[in-house]
């Protein structure tokens, strides 16, 4: 299938939705279709062969953040362009309720158009008032496509419709048999000589994300710990995630602060070997997340999870089938947890090959089949067009 | 002068601003037409896989729920693929004075999708989720695969049509509409509403599908 992808913002600014969609492009273009991507970019060198320059964007507030966002005379002629020289079986945009590359190709395009909305909870008047200028162009969308149930929520509360669910990917191949850092033990789930207790394995429980947001609750973690330690004499503690280190580390016990490795930001590409340097992941989170993408990382590269009881997690985790839940915000709780398993090697095994069989649903590979499926549905009768009535 | 030039930009302004109303219409109603012939092609695959399954492990009950599900699909799909003349019918002519065009009496597409296919639907979902088919799938999952794949392309494409009347009998409803009869004489499109939850297949991950069970609106 010869598909269009509509990025809404610049490419080249780490983000959820331009993660996304490179994800999806490239998975796509792995399963054998053809893809074309238009983005605004701030430097053209950083596109992918398959994607195209939709110009610089415009910095803009936008819920509660900074988006970067385009339209005008210059980037509709590029879309036009875009939509002639491809003759697309469909267009998918993302993220099409912000005034952007993504919304003016569904006002410019005719055919064949799907859109998938990631966003969960938007100034919803905000989006009440936009409704009347955006019911033309949402009017063409054959299929509405929502990465969470939150975000469909918003979407039949603030706009009126329906969508269907089809949650964001894992790209699992990345995460798995993911090795653990130097000198760390890992989860001692099947990586061989990697196993608890041989060689550098002490149990160690790893947490990743900022450390100074409060709502990741490392906080929480951080006063569970002392309680581990009574139960798990030899556990440790691998904090990994950008914020100030030196004032987490100021308010360990004196005790137990060699215990605790605070690494910082660790690259993209490391949190495979962070993941995998745990015997379990803890995901101690009191701030309602939208969907536990992380947990599923984690699971992907073999390591148990042990998070808090919020509506994502519980979701992710098959009701804690795949990894175990603890009371939101409760340090003895998640501390006789974490004991408890940092224990039971066998219990740990069988929450990973749970999680492994969970993350496949999540795999980027089976999601795309998902996503194809819905352009499928949808297309076939005629290739998407440039609208003739845009003018008006 | 003024006068005349003001008139004349106002008269072109409202012939505008009607056309490209009506040519929304349109496009919504080929709209429906394309979403309404993709859920009957599901239904129908999904009566289809219905009917190999209980042939296979001699399933009476859901013989006959997919049998009288699919029957009514013949007729539908032959209202599917003729083309509904309303929605071909775009031109500016239906403007601020035309008056409403004598709408085409061919009934609008797939307009067997009533009340009696919803019931047959509904019995045929109900026999899917029976205590011998679950017993099927418990013991060969492979075997209710197709099945589970079908079903759950039949709750997609049953949200992206009734999404699309959703949006038809929005703007439809707007008085504007309604006092100039743009949409014609199109009768409104209805929703189709049947139970299409999937069965829970075992206790273990949900099937990658499984969210199907909460596409409904």
């Amino acid at each position: 299938m010869k598909i269009g992808l509509a990025c809404p913002y610049t490419w080249d600014v780490p983000g959820g939705v331009q993660a996304h969609v490179r994800d999806l492009a490239e998975s796509l273009l792995e399963a054998g279709h053809e893809v074309s991507v238009i983005t605004p970019v701030d430097d053209e060198s950083a596109l992918p062969p398959y994607a195209v320059d939709a110009g610089r964007a415009v910095p803009v507030p936008y819920n509660g953040s900074v988006a970067r966002l385009l339209m005008g005379p210059v980037s509709a002629a590029r879309v036009r362009r875009w939509l002639r020289e491809h003759d697309f079986d469909v267009l998918h945009a993302h993220e099409p309720t912000a005034p952007s590359i993504s919304l003016l190709a569904c006002m410019l395009a005719d055919g064949p158009l799907v859109a998938t909305f990631h966003t969960s909870n938007p100034r919803s008047r905000m989006l009440t008032a936009a409704q009347v200028a955006l019911q033309p162009s949402f009017e063409k969308l054959r299929a509405r496509i929502a990465v969470s149930e939150a975000a469909r929520r918003t979407l039949v509360e603030h706009l009126g419709t329906g969508a269907i669910l089809i949650p964001n990917g894992v790209a699992v191949r990345a995460f798995e048999g993911a090795r653990p850092l130097p000198g760390y033990g890992g989860s001692g789930d099947g990586n061989g000589d990697s196993a608890t207790g041989a060689g550098a394995g002490a149990p160690t429980v790893v947490f990743l994300g900022r450390i100074d947001e409060p709502r990741k609750g490392l906080d929480v973690l951080m006063a569970a710990f002392p309680m581990l330690v009574e139960r798990v004499p030899d556990a440790r503690l691998l904090v990994a995630g950008p914020g100030d280190t030196a004032a987490v580390r100021a308010r360990i016990d004196r005790s137990l602060v060699d215990r605790v490795d605070l690494i910082g930001l660790v690259p993209e590409a490391d949190k495979p070997a962070v993941f995998a340097s745990g015997s379990v992941y803890c995901a101690p989170n009191t701030g309602q997340e939208s969907f536990g993408i992380v947990l599923l990382e984690a699971m992907a590269a073999g390591t148990p999870v042990m998070a808090s009881d919020i509506d994502a997690f519980r979701r992710v985790l098959d009701d804690g089938r795949a990894g175990r839940l603890f009371g939101v915000g409760e340090p003895a709780e998640l501390a006789a947890g974490l004991a408890d398993l940092l224990r039971d090697p066998a219990e740990r095994a069988r929450l990973v090959e749970r999680g492994r069989s969970v993350v496949m649903s999540y795999d980027w590979r089976v999601v795309t089949q998902r996503i194809v499926s819905v352009y499928e549905m949808v297309s076939g009768d005629r290739p998407v067009s440039v609208a003739a009535t845009d003018e008006s | 002068m003024t006068v005349v030039v003001a008139v004349v930009v106002l008269v072109v302004m409202t012939a505008t601003y009607l056309t490209w109303l009506a040519s929304r219409l349109d496009r919504l109603a080929s709209r429906v037409d394309a979403a309404r012939s993709g859920l009957v092609v599901q239904l129908l695959a999904r009566a289809e896989a219905a009917q190999t399954l209980a042939r296979r492990y001699e399933l009476s009950e859901l013989a006959t729920a997919a049998e009288s599900a699919r029957a009514g699909h013949t007729a539908l799909l032959a209202d599917a693929a003729r083309p509904s003349v309303a929605a071909r019918s775009s031109d500016a002519a239906r403007s601020s004075d035309a008056a409403p065009q004598p709408a085409d009496a061919a009934p609008s597409a797939g307009a067997g999708l009533d009340s009696a296919a919803e019931d047959a639907e509904n019995a045929l979902s109900r026999a899917l989720r029976s205590s011998a088919v679950v017993a099927v799938g418990r013991e060969t999952p492979e075997a209710v695969a197709a099945l589970d794949a079908a079903a759950a392309r039949v709750a997609l494409a049953r949200q992206f049509h009734n999404d699309a009347v959703g949006d038809v009998r929005s703007l439809a409803g707007r008085r504007i509409v309604r006092v100039l009869h743009l949409a014609g004489r199109r009768p409104l499109p209805a929703y189709f509403e049947i139970d299409d939850a999937l069965p829970v297949r075992g206790d273990g991950p949900p099937h990658p599908e499984g969210e199907a069970a909460v596409f409904g609106t």
